[in-house]
């Protein structure tokens, strides 16, 4: 958001490389076995959808900014790249994760009002003190290491629309798509712009259709990988017309661009996967695991 | 300044020890949110003895520099809103700096001010803006440290010059400095929106720095939501007077010629008492503007159609000492219309900062003077500030 990303914290302490983060998920593993086999989770992909899934509630209930929802979303993978899940109430994170982002983005929200909408989604995880609320920021904060600042896609899409000329409706989808992307570990992998670029190419090239965009993620994944089949198809006949204008102007753009087209591929590759993963995605079956884990631990208290 | 800081009742210190206490015992103890008996670093908070001189130590989390280092808790330097400031010792390096202790609320967590303030000084890293070292956690409270800086403008100003009026060197090189400083912020898109004397931190080496963020915003994405609430009156931009709420970096320029004036004068350009008054101050020498010489200025909330028109004084009649190149500049930077106002970049080229190097060079064998001077009556007559 502020600041200049080339220099910013978020560049120089919060980019992992996958090998890095599958490291740090490991080592928790290692440090606390007895917790892990006595309490699966699901896969982390199921995880990270669920957490955003929560988050998105709370943000809907409280009408709130998406750019705030967004740093919020961030702070809670951050928070968990230095904290096992099963040592926390992953609730009351994403409940402080909310709140503190609120501040930052200077959207705050009162501390009574954001506990009383938590415990209104999640009453047997929310405790009606308050102070708990704060006692979290605080550890939030320091976790973080008071790295608040974050920087996310939708203000390079805002300043590429100009300069690709896309339409409204390209611009729409581009950034449902960066919303999406919050669902994953790619906040954690890779830099804005080249987030902001996957969602641009995956909304101009692959144009999933928009009516069956939302709410269900398998036509996209689907258009996605048939678009993306009708792309090389085209861009490899040399007899025919070739790709679209349009797209061919995206890609000499891409071309001249200094951007790593291969960071940009392994994005795209892991929205597929999101959107097929989501498939097998169930609400209940995440919320049951973690329940059991929270009440048995008491780690609500 | 923050309004929903200063209207709430201090609350009760001792509730809020206990508060935090109790917030160690969850941490250490298996039911808490959070255990970190697992972990092999040191948890993140520890119970301090409450004695006159307190020793705060720094457990950063991983990211940090893991090494501890400890300062010894020196006098007073200042109160501020969310803060009190002391003045330091790391007792390792024997280095000064300056403690800026957050107060903790319980029914807000960390303020908002502080947050951003420490948020922002973490990413921004200039030799105009005062750096951020470390912040502490302790037990109940936040510890920024701040490197140190001896005064701040307006004690400066009081102190140094000739009834507050400083010499066209000095004037030069803080002005240059305070730009250089604004620049690197409005680049980093970042407003200070709270720039006057007394955030304006000074050191033994004639070096100025931009100090207190705790107002100071991100400007990202277009937002449609800043507080008209900020900058103290004097330093007020027109435009936000007038309630825009769509002010931008200008609105520090503005600020910053404000100041330049006060360099010269010793005296405050427009020290108005309210919104109107200070409106009215900024007309009566800057001239009434109108549809014509701003268009758009009767679709801000706060214009009237009544206003008193006054026609524009030259501002070198109220500052006779200053130059012509500088008043060109100044003028540059009191332009009614925001539009208008030279940037902090475009500021830096201006001719009148031409002959800064060799100014500079005097500036520098006048320092050394006056630190000898300074050495010698040195005695813990430290003035206070509040800047940090």
């Amino acid at each position: 958001m502020a600041a200049n990303y080339w220099a910013s914290t978020q560049r120089r302490h919060w980019l992992f490389t996958r090998e890095k983060l599958a490291e740090i998920r490991e080592s928790f593993k290692e440090k606390d076995k007895v917790a892990h086999s006595q309490f699966p989770l699901p896969d982390q992909r199921l995880l990270n959808i669920y957490f955003s899934q929560q988050l998105i509630k709370l943000g809907k209930r409280m009408s709130t900014r998406q750019q705030a929802l967004a740093t919020a979303q961030v702070y809670v993978k951050r928070f968990y790249t230095k904290n096992e899940i099963r040592h926390t109430n992953p609730y009351l994170v994403v409940t402080t994760a909310f709140y503190l982002a609120c501040k930052m983005e200077e959207c705050p929200q009162h501390i009574r009002f954001v506990v009383g909408e938590a415990r209104g989604l999640w009453p047997e995880f929310i405790a009606p003190d308050v102070s708990k609320l704060g006692e979290c920021e605080f550890s939030l904060i320091s976790e973080m290491s008071s790295q608040l600042i974050v920087h996310h896609p939708y203000r390079t899409l805002s300043e590429l629309q100009p300069e690709l000329s896309l339409t409204s409706d390209e611009v729409a989808l581009a950034w449902s798509v960066i919303n999406d992307h919050y669902l994953t570990d790619l906040p954690l992998l890779y830099p804005p712009h080249v987030i902001a670029v996957m969602a641009i190419i995956v909304a101009v090239v692959f144009k999933p259709s928009q009516t069956s965009f939302h709410g269900s993620a398998a036509p996209l994944a689907g258009a996605m990988r048939d678009g993306g089949l009708n792309i090389l198809a085209a861009l490899s006949d040399k007899n025919g017309g070739g790709p679209p204008a349009r797209i061919q102007r995206l890609v000499a753009w891409l071309a001249e661009s200094e951007i790593d087209i291969k960071a940009v591929i392994e994005c795209t590759q892991e929205l597929v996967s999101l959107y097929e993963i989501w498939e097998q995605y169930s609400e209940k079956h995440c919320k049951e695991l973690l329940g059991r884990m929270v009440k048995t631990k008491n780690l609500d208290k | 300044m923050d309004s929903r800081n200063s209207s709430r009742p201090a609350s009760n210190p001792s509730l809020q020890r206990t508060a935090y206490l109790d917030l160690i015992s969850t941490l250490v103890s298996p039911k808490s949110f959070l255990t970190h008996s697992q972990r092999p670093k040191p948890p993140s908070f520890h119970p301090q003895p409450s004695v006159a001189q307190e020793t705060f130590t720094t457990a950063s989390p991983a990211m940090d520099k893991q090494q501890p280092s400890s300062f010894q808790q020196l006098e007073k330097l200042g109160e501020g809103t969310y803060a009190t400031v002391f003045k330091g010792r790391n007792r390792q390096t024997g280095e000064l700096v300056a403690l800026k202790e957050i107060h903790l609320d319980s029914e807000e967590g960390t303020p908002s001010t502080a947050i951003r303030e420490i948020s922002l000084m973490k990413e921004l890293k200039h030799e105009s803006i005062v750096s951020l070292y470390d912040v502490i956690h302790t037990e109940n409270k936040l510890m920024l440290v701040f490197e140190y800086m001896d005064k701040d403008l307006k004690k400066y100003m009081d102190t140094r010059g000739d009834r507050g009026q400083l010499d066209q060197a000095t004037i030069k090189s803080f002005m240059h400095q305070l730009l250089k400083g604004i620049a690197f912020c409005h680049e980093n898109r970042v407003l200070h929106r709270d720039l006057k004397p007394q955030n304006l931190l000074i050191n033994k080496k004639g070096q100025l720095k931009l100090g207190d963020f705790g107002l100071a915003r991100a400007f990202g994405i277009p937002v449609n939501t800043f507080s008209n609430e900020v900058v103290t009156l004097w330093y007020r931009a027109p435009d936000v007077l007038l309630g825009s709420r769509t002010y931008n970096t200008s609105i520090d320029i503005w600020s910053a010629g404000c100041i330049m004036a006060e360099l010269y004068t010793g005296r405050p350009l427009f020290p108005g008492t309210t919104n109107e008054d200070q409106l009215q101050k900024i007309f009566r020498l800057m001239g009434t503007p109108s549809e014509r010489s701003w268009p758009g200025i009767s679709q801000l909330p706060e214009y009237k159609s009544n206003f008193h028109v006054y026609a524009t004084q030259d501002l070198g009649l109220i500052l006779p000492q200053i130059d012509p190149l500088g008043l060109d500049l100044l003028n540059r930077m009191l332009q009614l219309r925001p539009e208008m106002r030279i940037s902090a970049h475009d500021a830096l080229q201006h001719p009148w900062f031409h002959d800064l190097p060799q100014l500079q060079a005097q500036l520098q064998q006048q320092q050394q003077q006056q630190q000898q001077q300074m050495s010698g009556a040195y005695g813990g007559m430290v003035p206070p500030q509040q800047a940090y």
